[in-house]
């Protein structure tokens, strides 16, 4: 028994190291003084740092990123907020119909939908548009908001809104001092959430950019197709420390693994 | 006093009986109103750059020439039989299946034993593990695509190692090379993979475990009698994820394989992208779509038939 509990842990830590490995490595290549990045790095250095600095296409891309996911965040949890909020509480018919109509950009594999949107954004004169990149994104966004906010909902005591009611408060204000509050960490989750996604996603923002329109992770894409260069690594650095934040803040407030154990493509 | 006050309760209702009934009704739909109205910004979006774009190219599909300026447009199959008939295209598709079926196998071998882990410690180190192995899903695939590129180049880590010691004396081919997709999708899906095989372990009764130890079972054979059978549903849905997610995966098999290993989702948007072959372009991807939730839903109902499914109902 002991012996066999043994070799399953030895098991379960590679696979772990497996994971985790390639995220693990990236970090100390990027302090290299080599012309090359490599792990182990090959001494000590923060050049391709101040690197990141002179090549001003990395800075608009980060800026980009960071615009494109906040506001993508912003539009998936409006939008799904109130769209779980009706699903939740009102007698719709065909509900499971609906909520399944509104996760399904979830089963349909990004790159057909990049290429749907590319298709039919075009003659719409939408494509390599902020206003078309920023539609891709808040639609493979919803579905998560959708799915958070509904878990969320699914343990709210109605009564809470019954009995402010009674007391008098008129349904925006219930809304605003009871429901709101009592959503809001599922709200945030989904938030961060729909920010993670969008702002490292590759996929869809393929068929969504135009040349003087790029996000990070797609500027570190095109840069590692092009050539092997270490800025590669210190970006990718960059990128790993704000996700690792944005991951502790989520972690705290919901739990990473429960947000994917409900995602079932 | 519990008949008689149901009587009292019926007389009352009968009494009021058609009033409050008709109340009701019009507050539900008057409710039902406002919900609606709640979903309409969602389900306008959705529909207007969801279901309409994903429409719109099945109907593109079916159009054999690649002029759309509309007059000359010439519907038939004539995109979906060069498909099935061009031997290039059917390779294309063979090798996203192989490697798909390779990664479900790495991810299964890999991600069973951290589940078994995961389901027999403490609530505090689970979360830890579950920590350890989701967060990796919130970092850009293209910088977990970048650390592989760092062990498995000719001059990477794995191939210095390797001939440090002695094993090797020129540098493998681990990159570019379907060993190296294999390596990348595996790595990117494993979390998927134990999640959905931890959830079914969970699901475990643990009394069963002890009721074959009692029994004498050695804790190999309760393994395999008791806790393997029961959490196939997991390793099911485990591994029909990690095959969809494989089958249409684009970054990875075009930066770890690039021109050597033509897998399916490359081949779609190398005719959109730089072909601008719209037409043809779109019906590759429904196929790609279709393969894709065909073998999902093949899967699932092949194992829902089978005599595993009377253990868990």
């Amino acid at each position: 028994m002991k012996i066999l509990g043994k070799f399953r842990t030895i098991l379960a830590v590679l696979g772990i190291i497996y994971i985790l490995i390639p995220l693990v490595v990236v970090v100390p290549a990027s302090f290299t003084s080599a012309n090359y990045p490599s792990f182990p790095p090959k001494g000590f250095s923060l050049q391709w740092y101040t690197m990141i600095l002179e090549r001003s296409e990395f800075i608009e891309a980060f800026y980009n990123s960071l615009q494109f996911a906040f506001l993508a965040a912003f539009f998936a949890v409006l939008f799904g907020t109130l769209g779980a909020l009706a699903i939740a509480k009102y007698d719709i018919p065909g509900k499971n119909y609906i909520t399944s109509i509104l996760t399904a950009p979830l089963s349909v594999p990004q790159l057909v939908l990049g290429i749907a949107l590319l298709i039919y954004f075009t003659p719409m004169m939408l494509a390599g548009t902020s206003t078309g990149f920023l539609i891709a994104h808040t639609i493979i966004c919803i579905p998560y908001v959708i799915r958070l906010v509904l878990t969320g909902l699914s343990g709210f005591d109605y009564n809470l809104e019954k009995a402010a009611a009674i007391l008098g408060a008129n349904p925006l204000i219930v809304f605003w001092k009871v429901t709101l509050p009592l959503i809001r960490p599922a709200m945030i989750s989904g938030g961060l959430f729909a920010f993670l996604t969008s702002f490292d996603n590759v996929t869809i923002s393929l068929f969504m950019i135009s040349p003087d329109m790029r996000t990070l992770p797609i500027e570190i894409f095109s840069t590692m197709q092009d050539a092997y260069n270490p800025i590669v690594a210190s970006v990718s650095s960059v990128v790993i420390f704000i996700s690792v934040i944005l991951i502790v803040v989520l972690e705290k407030i919901h739990g990473v693994g429960k947000v994917f154990g409900g995602t079932q493509h | 006093m519990e008949p008689i006050r149901h009587y009292a309760d019926q007389e009352v209702s009968e009494q009021v009986k058609v009033e409050p009934q008709k109340k009701t009704k019009v507050r539900k739909r008057r409710s039902w109103i406002a919900g609606l109205l709640l979903l309409v910004p969602i389900l306008l979006f959705i529909f207007g750059f969801f279901v309409v774009p994903m429409l719109y190219i099945l109907y593109l599909s079916f159009i054999s020439t690649d002029k759309l300026n509309g007059t000359d447009a010439v519907y038939s199959l004539q995109n979906y039989i060069t498909l099935f008939t061009d031997s290039y295209y059917l390779s294309s598709m063979w090798l996203t299946v192989k490697i798909s079926l390779y990664s479900v196998l790495v991810s299964l071998i890999l991600g069973y034993p951290i589940a078994l882990t995961m389901a027999k410690s403490s609530p505090k180190v689970r979360g830890y593990i579950t920590l350890l192995i989701a967060s990796p899903l919130l970092v850009s695939i293209v910088v977990r695509n970048f650390g592989w590129y760092l062990l498995l180049l000719p001059n990477g880590t794995i191939n210095q190692v390797l001939m440090n010691l002695g094993l090797i004396n020129k540098p493998l081919n681990l990159l570019f090379s379907e060993l190296g997709v294999v390596i990348g999708l595996s790595n990117a899906y494993l979390p998927f993979m134990v999640l959905a095989i931890v959830t079914s372990l969970y699901n475990i009764d643990p009394s069963l475990e002890k009721a074959g130890a009692i029994l004498g079972a050695s804790p190999l054979r309760s393994f395999f009698s008791i806790t393997l059978p029961l959490s196939l549903p997991g390793i099911v849905s485990g591994c029909v994820l990690v095959f969809s997610l494989s089958m249409s995966a684009y970054v990875t098999p075009s930066l770890m394989g690039g021109a050597n290993v033509p897998m399916m989702p490359v081949v779609v948007y190398d005719q959109i992208n730089n072909l601008l072959k719209w037409t043809f372009g779109s019906a590759l991807s429904y196929v790609l779509l279709i393969i894709t939730l065909l073998s999902v839903f093949v899967f699932t109902r092949a194992f829902e038939k089978s005599k595993f499914r009377e253990v868990f109902r």
